[in-house]
């Protein structure tokens, strides 16, 4: 009993029940008993568990495999409805195809069912696919809106998605965001007069061993004092690629420390030698025994060291190590956050400050 | 049986198709016999072959067996007249006695009025003055399709003419809502259930939604809904059925008049409505429904271009009882909206103290159970679960029942169930006579208060979303939302 099953089908005519009726099917023969005689069918009342609807929008078929990689990691723990949508508007032929595929596995011990319905859409349709997805959500339950890439903020596509969803779950550290465009409207996003919607970041996941370790540094109260004269946040980034990483875990100590009452400039450096992403993240602080610095640098080996240096004095540091995070980690934590994340919002709001 | 408008399409789509099946599974009688009566003058022949290929094209099951057809087929008879003209009652009663004869009928007839509501009253006169509604021995009954009646007034004159010549109980007024095997379901779930009763009441229950959303829009009833709107056409019917069983006190037993007086005790006891407050309407404009671009209501075929026809509703209403005082039922239906679904879902309170951190349950909903009664026939229950894992975090699992996969199981149709219920003279699932005449008065005091008022901006919501914004502030108000079913 364990392992999985997949059972597949593709249909061309997208009907909403006809795809309804295409999954329940697909996956009624999912059953360990499939073939039951007639009167076991008709005593058998199905019951499906699911905790939630994900939709995941791809730009086009090149980003299909890593989305089915990061989805295959989900399943267990997860059993949800997911829409994938291929919403090519720019294609010309107009075309709407849809397939449905359902999955069960039993390695957690329990019979988990994911069901996936893939929509593929060509021209004016693509932008309304959302008309698509609404009747075909698990009602009563958080819809969440996975969007690999920059999303499009501006199309009819991400807005009407958005009206229907809960969360969105983006990639500030993927290729073509820029944070200085990006960060206001991922902000205005979730502070929509109508239909807010909470907003998940995998580089805020990314960045959480840097916000425990530097909180760390406070927990001693007479550390914590210290905070009331802290005057400056520096973050190291290098490589290539965006400085969202660098502007958040910033954005992020400005906004905690503004919310005392201190505010603070930040500096960013970069350093095209060093590796994409943060190197290195300082925040100092005055006090009368002289100037503090606060201190985590990325150490080889994927781990981090912190150091402290009060006045003239250095601190014994610690080094961690710190397990890199998949991309269906990531996804998994986000799916399992309620409501809007306010920490987060803040500190975008002051990155773009 | 004497189908009155047996050339038209509900006969076609829905009687025939429902006949041949009852016989195919052999609920019908021996002998059973139609005569179908309308205006075009076919023959007799032609009336079969018209039937046949209604039953073909509509039937349920498939393919339609041909031998069933055939002796079921010998019973079809057929009188072209208009419904005024006495010297076809004449023709009519002579047939009826014929078949009396040569197929042992008996005497028992279903009178079945399946055309426009006009005639309802005109073919009950006649009925009467040829001596048809009384001639012979057996049983007399008399079925009448929706809507009853326009309004109030309406509803007690189509009464009055047709207690001139039937008594209540020979009166079978369709609603084939009440036909639906998932509406006997929500009886059953209730009263054979015995964990839900106990709760279900103001105490645990902090509101209800009850939703009958469609996805199409018009079709080709246009003239037809010009006049009607979504009030009169749904809300009448379909929402105050659901709404009275659902909210009903348990009946002693299940004979049709104990239920029927506990549904109308509901409905007596709603609430006049407020419409400031209470009820809200709207118009769809253009928009895409499930990947389809569609029209506006006002330019659908045989619509004004400035129509005020209304072809959403929400209202709340409150049930003045010790069951339900203070607790809303918000109802709602309406043309192109997202998703075609009728739902009954009851909202209960908030667990009354939650043992866990506060971080961890910050965003568990109460519990919700929901009863689907079209498409994916079923319930669903709403709960909080742990999610896995080290940290104490909950979560909403909605767990879901289908009380049979429509590939796999076909259940009956709504008219073979009432079919057959007026045949073996159980009225359980039709309307009574003060049932539909305490609707109409809810509907013209609505329908009252609009007419006061300026009505709003129309179209004021587009195809394929959940209805106009006034509907999510009627809500919004007392705190809540709607559902997205
Ligand atoms: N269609 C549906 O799916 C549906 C669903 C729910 C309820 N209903 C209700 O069912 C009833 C019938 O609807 P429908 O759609 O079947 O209507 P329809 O297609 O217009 O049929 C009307 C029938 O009445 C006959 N008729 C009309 N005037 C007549 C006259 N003066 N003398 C004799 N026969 C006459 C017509 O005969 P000729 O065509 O030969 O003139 C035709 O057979 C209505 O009350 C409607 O609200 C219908």
């Amino acid at each position: 009993m364990s392992g999985e099953h997949g059972q597949v089908s593709t249909r061309p005519v997208v009907d909403v029940h006809a795809i309804e009726e295409e999954l329940a099917e697909v996956r009624w023969k999912l059953r360990p008993d499939g073939e039951m005689d007639e009167a076991a069918q008709h005593a058998a009342a199905e019951a499906r568990a699911n905790v939630l609807n994900l939709i995941v929008v791809v730009e086009d078929e090149s980003g299909m495999e890593h989305v089915h990689r990061v989805l295959d990691g989900l399943s267990t723990h997860h059993p949800s409805r997911t829409l994938i949508l291929l919403a090519q508007e720019e294609r010309q032929a107009v075309k709407l195809e849809a397939s449905v595929s359902a999955q069960t596995r039993t390695d957690s011990g329990h019979r988990v069912t994911t069901e996936q319905v893939l929509l593929h859409a060509h021209g004016q349709v693509a932008a309304h696919l959302a008309s698509l997805v609404s009747p075909l959500l698990v009602p009563d339950l958080p819809v969440m809106l996975w969007w690999p890439g920059r999303p499009d903020f501006e199309s009819q596509l991400f807005n009407e998605l958005a009206d229907l969803c809960d969360r969105l779950v983006v990639d500030t550290d993927d290729r073509g965001v820029e944070p200085g465009r990006d960060f206001p409207l991922l902000l205005n996003v979730a502070r929509r007069r109508k239909a807010r919607v909470a907003i998940g970041d995998f580089n805020w996941a990314r960045l959480m061993p840097w916000r425990h370790l530097m909180a760390q540094f406070f927990d001693p109260p007479s550390v914590r004092s210290r905070l009331i004269s802290a005057h400056g946040v520096t973050v190291w980034y290098g490589g290539e690629g965006s400085n969202a990483q660098a502007l958040l875990l910033a954005g992020w100590v400005q906004s905690r420390l503004a919310a005392i009452g201190v505010p603070i400039p930040r500096e960013l450096r970069y350093d095209p030698g060093l590796p994409h992403g943060v190197s290195r993240f300082m925040l100092y602080t005055g006090g009368e025994d002289g100037v503090s610095r606060f201190s985590i640098a990325r150490a080889p080996g994927g781990r981090l060291t912190t150091q402290m240096r009060i006045g003239d004095q250095e601190q014994l540091g610690r080094t961690v190590a710190v397990a890199p995070r998949s991309a269906d980690d990531l996804l998994a934590i986000e799916l399992t956050i309620p409501g809007h994340d306010v920490l987060y919002e803040q500190a975008l709001e002051a990155a773009v400050g | 049986m004497v189908i009155f408008g047996a050339s038209g399409d509900l006969t076609a789509r829905k009687l025939m198709p429902a006949l041949y099946n009852l016989a195919l599974n052999r609920y019908l009688p021996a002998g059973f016999s139609v005569i179908g009566v309308a205006l075009t003058p076919w023959t007799e022949q032609e009336f079969k072959t018209h039937m046949s290929e209604a039953a073909t094209k509509y039937s349920r099951t498939q393919p339609v067996d041909r031998s069933v057809w055939q002796s079921f087929a010998e019973g079809l008879h057929y009188v072209a007249m208009t419904f005024d003209d006495m010297d076809g009652y004449g023709k009519l009663a002579a047939t009826l006695d014929r078949l009396d004869r040569e197929r042992g009928t008996g005497g028992n007839r279903v009178f079945y009025f399946a055309t426009l509501p006009q005639f309802f009253a005109v073919i009950v006169d006649r009925l009467g003055a040829s001596g048809v509604a009384r001639a012979g021995e057996g049983w007399k009954r008399i079925i009448v399709e929706k809507p009853f009646g326009h309004d109030l007034k309406s509803a007690q004159e189509l009464n009055r003419a047709i207690h001139a010549v039937f008594t209540e109980r020979q009166v079978y007024r369709i609603d084939h809502y009440l036909g639906k095997e998932t509406v006997q379901n929500v009886m059953v779930f209730r009263f054979a259930n015995g964990i839900f009763e106990p709760i279900w009441n103001r105490r645990y229950v902090d509101h209800m939604q009850i939703t009958v959303a469609e996805d199409l829009g018009i079709e080709r009833r246009g003239a037809y809904y010009e006049k009607a709107g979504a009030l009169r056409d749904i809300f009448q019917n379909h929402l105050l059925q659901l709404l009275s069983i659902v909210a009903m006190e348990p009946p002693a037993n299940f004979d049709a008049e104990v239920v029927r007086d506990e549904k109308v005790k509901v409905l007596r006891s709603i609430h006049p409505i407020n419409v400031e407050t209470d009820a809200v309407r709207g118009q769809y404009g253009p928009g895409w429904v499930a990947g389809e671009q569609v029209v506006g209501y006002r330019q659908e075929d045989q619509v004004a271009p400035d129509s005020k026809t209304e072809t959403y509703v929400a209202t709340r209403l409150f049930i003045d009882n010790w069951r339900w005082a203070e607790t809303p039922f918000y109802l709602r239906t309406g043309k192109r909206l997202p998703n075609r679904a009728s739902e009954i879902a009851i909202q209960f309170k908030k667990a009354p103290h939650l043992p866990f951190a506060k971080t961890a349950v910050q965003d568990t909903s109460p519990n919700l159970l929901v009863m689907r009664i079209q498409p994916h026939e079923g319930a669903s229950l709403k709960i909080a679960a742990k999610i896995p894992g080290p940290v104490m975090r909950l979560r909403t699992v909605n767990m879901d029942f289908f009380y049979g996969s429509s590939f796999l199981i076909e259940s009956p149709d709504a008219y073979e169930r009432l079919v057959l219920d007026c045949m073996l003279g159980d009225p359980t699932l039709f309307a009574r006579e003060d049932e539909v005449e305490r609707a109409w008065t809810l509907v013209d005091g609505v329908e009252a208060g609009w007419a006061a008022q300026p009505p709003p901006a129309l179209p004021n919501y587009a195809a394929g979303t959940w209805g106009p914004e006034a509907a999510d502030a009627l809500m919004e108000r007392d705190g809540r939302r709607w559902r997205r079913p």
